[in-house]
């Protein structure tokens, strides 16, 4: 290879070297004239004789077959082989003419070498003419085969051109035009030109569209007419409305005008009316409680007074929207879930927030005031909670003169405890409807009893006066307000009312002088006693409930169940020498129709209880059991002064009683003075403790 | 024991009233039927209460009390049963019941009777029956300090035995010889003889050092006898007696006033003031204290009737509406209450 492009540059530096034409004419011609016969063959004649100016192998390329070139190529380098075969047999042979004939040998070698390079030019310049050719024949089918695919491109869009033209969806085609018969029944002949149209759907069709478009430019036509029509209607409407309510102040200024009229005729018309028209916006439970005591003060008691109290707007704007307040509830649920999510330290307020809207009263009350035969009055304040449905009260007693307290008193007229227990066991602290638990349980509020003082008292007579009436077994049958369950409690519980409210009064008063140690004791009870009884109330004081329970000697009633926590506890002090008698009581809030329950303690040679002394026994039994002979004339509002009373007398007996012991010296601390039949009888050894009115001696019972 | 919890609910005027009742009760007598199997406890409201023993005493321990009727205006002190008749007594007069008859409700007494008594400004009460089987009479004490026989086929009264200075609180009767104890208030125990009905022998217990506590008074509560042994307690101790010699032989230590005192085998039973049933023996020792649901105890039952040995128990009663039932001496099984 390195030899062959040695051999290739050669020529060039040569031609290159011998640029002009005219040197290398000049060596050919001077080759030529040393060419062998057969060297001679290798130049064209032609070459020399058309073109004789300059020589051009490239043009001799195409003057000359590549298939004759390829013998003389094949013959030159036969004849170079016998050479080179006789140069090498004359070398081996040797001798004196041997180096003209090699030399000879040589030049016609040279010869036929030059042959050969002027033949390897020559395929070369073929080689690169034919590259050429190629090439050009190449780059026209290039150019072709883009025509023919610009050709297919255009053919194909114009197909779908074609397919999108018939796909194309004209809009008549979703209007829902009339059917044809009906058409050519109803359309004007211009319109439809049945002799064209019948047979051309064309036609036909632009003709029904026509007839769409005329119809429809009708009804937009009429739409017109019917909304100017509206519009009068409406002014019409205003205007007499204007009209009305220009009405309204004039009815006003002639019913204000009446006003004097009906006061001068002792009519109140006019302001019932208006409580009634407020009674309008009340909750049913506080209306039926409305209604019922408004009927029961007018028919039988009419020391009762009921009004309203509260904001009607607020009650008003309560029951509008009911859709609304529905939504919001759903929405407060949602709004609940989310913030639980999100802020948890908030959840304390929510929750309060919560509470209170569950809580919530109705902002209208009813105020009952009930009239009692010394001028004080129960005032009696009733609300209805709304998201509970329960009625809650709240009292209030107001008298007549103002009242000195005595300390001991401080509970019995307290709005917490004056209507305690006005029916058995209704204490007001538990909600009496079974369905707030489950509410509760949601906002987390343990009982209503926390929230009593704030909100009054959810007593049982409360929701039966507002005709609420709660199963205990079913808790979620709905609760209606119901108008005869009212009535059939209206009257009972008023009286109720009015002997708690006087009870508590009378108890009031008495308490005042039981704490200075006097017993008062009234002119039509004192056939109940002795005149002279000597033993002595010395002290007078309430006690907590929790001490009551502590105390050694109250046991019994403890365990009996008499020592509930709504009670009122008190101790009394009575004393007569050396002898103490501690009595501690128990008062009902039912009091005076439930007596009050007496435990005592005697302190005299040695302590005695009903434990270990039958007679402090039989003394308990003579107040509490036989009570009935001590409640004096009905209400019997004197009962608790009385058994106070009958307990000096007993201590009295208990200590003059007592046999005298023959071992001590000296007289009796307390001599006989009480007349009795017999100091003992029976087997417990009982003292003579009844006392027999008009003889005024003492017996056994 | 069986303390009961204090009921939450507030009471009603009549429940308060039942309550109260029922805690100021005291159960002065008990009786056994003849049959053995019902018990009969009257109070001081004068209830007589029939208790089923043995259906109480059964497996079920249903339904104690059987009923209880309004027998008598007073407290109903004393009873006893002859074998048919439940004899009652309290404010002046006796009453018989037919046993057969008490079971059902609305049941009326069969008779009534009442010893003569010389007028008084009260009618004074009968704080002891005794039943005297051989001559087939009852004999009734009490605040006329006097005895009555009553003759109980002719429902008449036979003999009054004079003595006592006060009124007589128990009666016990020798069986052997026709002859009859009787304690009463005065302090004495006068020993009768009932053909001659005359006074055979007095024995003034308080006026014996020993057994005398005159802070507690004279009066003689109880008294038992078996023999030539009596027992007898109230203000004075309780005291063992041999009553032919008059002599105190043991004096039993306890302080509280003994209500009703018996002889049980080789035991004496007393109870009284305080809880317990006390068991001595006769030498003086005691055996046992059984304490009992009442703070104190007026009287004591023992069933002992051949019918029903499954239902013979120990019934203890007295300040307060439960009848304490012991099936054996040893503890307190349960309580039948009014």
């Amino acid at each position: 290879m390195s030899s062959e492009s040695s051999k290739k540059r050669k020529p060039k530096v040569i031609r290159s070297d011998g640029a002009p034409a005219e040197g290398k004419r000049n060596r050919s011609d001077t080759e030529q004239k040393c060419l062998s016969p057969l060297a001679m063959i290798l130049r064209p004649p032609q070459l020399c004789g058309t073109e004789g100016k300059y020589y051009s192998e490239e043009a001799e390329v195409d003057l000359r077959d590549p298939g004759r070139d390829y013998e003389l190529y094949k013959y030159t380098c036969q004849e170079l082989q016998r050479l080179m075969a006789e140069i090498q047999d004359l070398k081996s042979r040797g001798g004196k003419d041997v180096a003209i004939e090699i030399e000879e040998r040589r030049i016609q070698s040279c010869v036929h070498f030059m042959t050969l390079k002027k033949l390897n030019r020559l395929a070369h310049i073929r080689l690169k003419k034919g590259r050429d050719q190629t090439h050009e024949a190449k780059q026209k089918v290039d150019a072709y085969h883009l025509q023919l695919q610009n050709l297919l491109y255009e053919v194909m869009h114009l197909q779908k051109e074609i397919t999108k033209c018939l796909e194309f969806k004209s809009k008549h085609e979703e209007i829902d035009l009339v059917s044809l018969e009906e058409f050519y029944k109803e359309a004007p002949p211009d319109i439809s030109k049945a002799e064209v149209t019948m047979g051309d759907p064309h036609q036909q069709t632009l003709a029904r569209l026509d007839w769409e478009l005329e119809q429809r430019k009708r009804l937009a036509e009429k739409y017109r007419e019917c909304l100017s029509n509206k519009e009068k209607i409406l002014k019409e409407i205003e205007v007499k409305k204007e009209y009305l309510s220009s009405l309204q102040p004039r009815l006003n200024s002639i019913m204000q005008a009446s006003l004097p009229v009906q006061e001068y005729l002792f009519m109140p018309f006019d302001q019932a009316h208006k409580q009634y028209e407020t009674a309008r916006h009340l909750p049913p439970p506080l209306y039926v409680l409305f209604v019922q005591a408004t009927a029961y003060g007018q028919a039988c008691d009419k020391t009762l007074s009921v009004a309203i109290e509260g904001s009607v707007d607020e009650a008003k704007a309560l029951f509008k929207p009911p859709e609304d307040s529905q939504d919001d509830e759903s929405d407060s649920d949602a709004e609940e879930e989310q913030t639980t999510k999100r802020r948890r330290p908030t959840l304390g307020v929510q929750l309060d927030d919560k509470r209170k809207e569950m809580l919530k009263r109705h902002p209208l009350s009813v105020m009952l005031d009930l009239k009692c035969k010394d001028d004080s009055v129960l005032h009696l304040t009733f609300y209805y909670l709304m998201n509970l449905n329960i009625m809650t009260v709240k009292a209030k007693v107001t008298t007549a003169m103002e009242l000195i307290t005595p300390i001991s008193a401080g509970d019995l007229l307290s709005p917490d405890s004056v209507l305690s227990c006005l029916y058995p066991g209704d204490h007001g602290k538990k909600t009496p409807n079974p369905a707030n638990q489950y509410q509760f349980d949601k906002v987390g509020i343990l009982t209503l009893s926390d929230y009593v003082l704030e909100l009054g008292h959810p007593y049982l007579w409360v929701q039966k006066l507002g005709g609420l009436h709660f199963p205990k077994e079913q808790p979620q049958q709905t609760v209606i307000a119901d108008h005869s369950l009212s009535a059939s409690h209206m009257e009972t519980t008023m009286k109720l009312l009015k002997t708690r409210v006087q009870s508590r009064l009378a108890l009031h008063k008495q308490f005042a002088s039981l704490e200075h140690g006097i017993v008062p004791v009234t002119s039509d009870c004192q056939y109940l006693f002795p005149a002279k009884v000597v033993s002595r109330l010395v002290k007078w004081v309430t006690v907590a409930h929790e001490d009551y329970m502590e105390l050694h000697f109250t046991k019994d009633i403890v365990d009996a169940g008499l020592a509930g926590d709504t009670n009122l506890y008190y101790m009394a002090l009575i004393e007569r020498g050396t002898a103490k008698l501690q009595a501690a009581v128990v008062l009902n809030p039912g009091y005076s129709s439930i007596p009050p329950v007496f435990q005592l303690c005697l302190n005299w040679k040695g302590e005695k209880t009903n434990s270990n002394d039958d007679n402090i026994r039989a003394m308990e039994g003579e107040v509490n059991v036989c009570y009935k002979e001590l409640c004096g004339p009905w209400p019997s509002h004197q009962l608790l002064t009385n058994q106070l009373q009958r307990l000096c007398v007993l201590l009295d007996v208990y200590l003059e009683t007592e046999s005298h012991d023959d071992s001590v010296e000296g007289p009796k601390e307390f001599p006989q003075e009480k007349m009795c039949l017999r100091l003992f009888r029976g087997p417990s050894r009982m003292k003579p403790f009844k006392y027999n009115h008009p003889q005024g001696f003492f017996s056994h019972r | 024991m069986e303390r009961a919890v204090p009921l939450a609910v507030p009471l009603g005027q009549t429940e308060v009233f039942q309550a109260l009742q029922r805690l100021h009760m005291t159960i002065f007598s008990q009786s056994v039927s003849p049959c053995g199997k019902f018990l009969a406890a009257g109070n001081n409201y004068g209830q007589i209460a029939i208790f089923s023993l043995s259906s109480a005493l059964s497996s079920e321990a249903k339904e104690e009390i059987l009923h209880f009727s309004l027998a008598h205006d007073g407290p109903v002190y004393s009873m006893v049963s002859t074998d048919r008749h439940l004899l009652s007594a309290g404010d002046g007069e006796v009453k018989a019941w037919l046993w057969a008859e008490m079971l059902k409700k609305g049941c009326k007494e069969l008779w009534r009777r009442q010893p003569p008594y010389r007028t008084s400004l009260e009618v004074p009460e009968i704080n002891a029956l005794l039943l005297v089987p051989k001559e087939n009479s009852l004999i009734l004490a009490g605040g006329d300090c006097q005895l009555h026989t009553m003759d109980l086929e002719t429902g008449t009264f036979t003999r009054v035995l004079r003595g006592h200075t006060d009124y007589i609180h128990c009666l016990a009767l020798r069986e052997r010889s026709p002859e009859v104890l009787s304690g009463g208030e005065d302090g004495a125990v006068r020993l009768w003889d009932l053909r001659t009905a005359k006074e055979v022998q007095t024995i003034e217990v308080y006026k014996h050092e020993e057994c005398s506590r005159p802070h507690n008074g004279r009066w003689i509560g109880c008294l038992a006898t078996d023999s030539d042994w009596m027992v007898c307690g109230g203000g004075p101790a309780l005291t063992l007696w041999h009553l032919r010699s008059s002599t105190p032989t043991t004096i039993f230590p306890i302080r509280a006033p003994q209500k009703h005192v018996t002889f049980y085998q080789d035991l004496i039973l007393s109870a009284g003031q305080g809880r317990c049933v006390n068991q001595w023996q006769l030498s003086g020792e005691l055996k046992a204290q059984v304490p009992g649901s009442s703070p104190g105890l007026l009287s004591l039952s023992l069933n002992q009737q051949p019918a029903a040995p499954e239902c013979k128990v120990l019934t203890a009663a007295g300040n307060s509406c439960r009848v304490d039932v012991f099936t054996n001496l040893g503890y307190r099984a349960f309580s039948l209450s009014f």
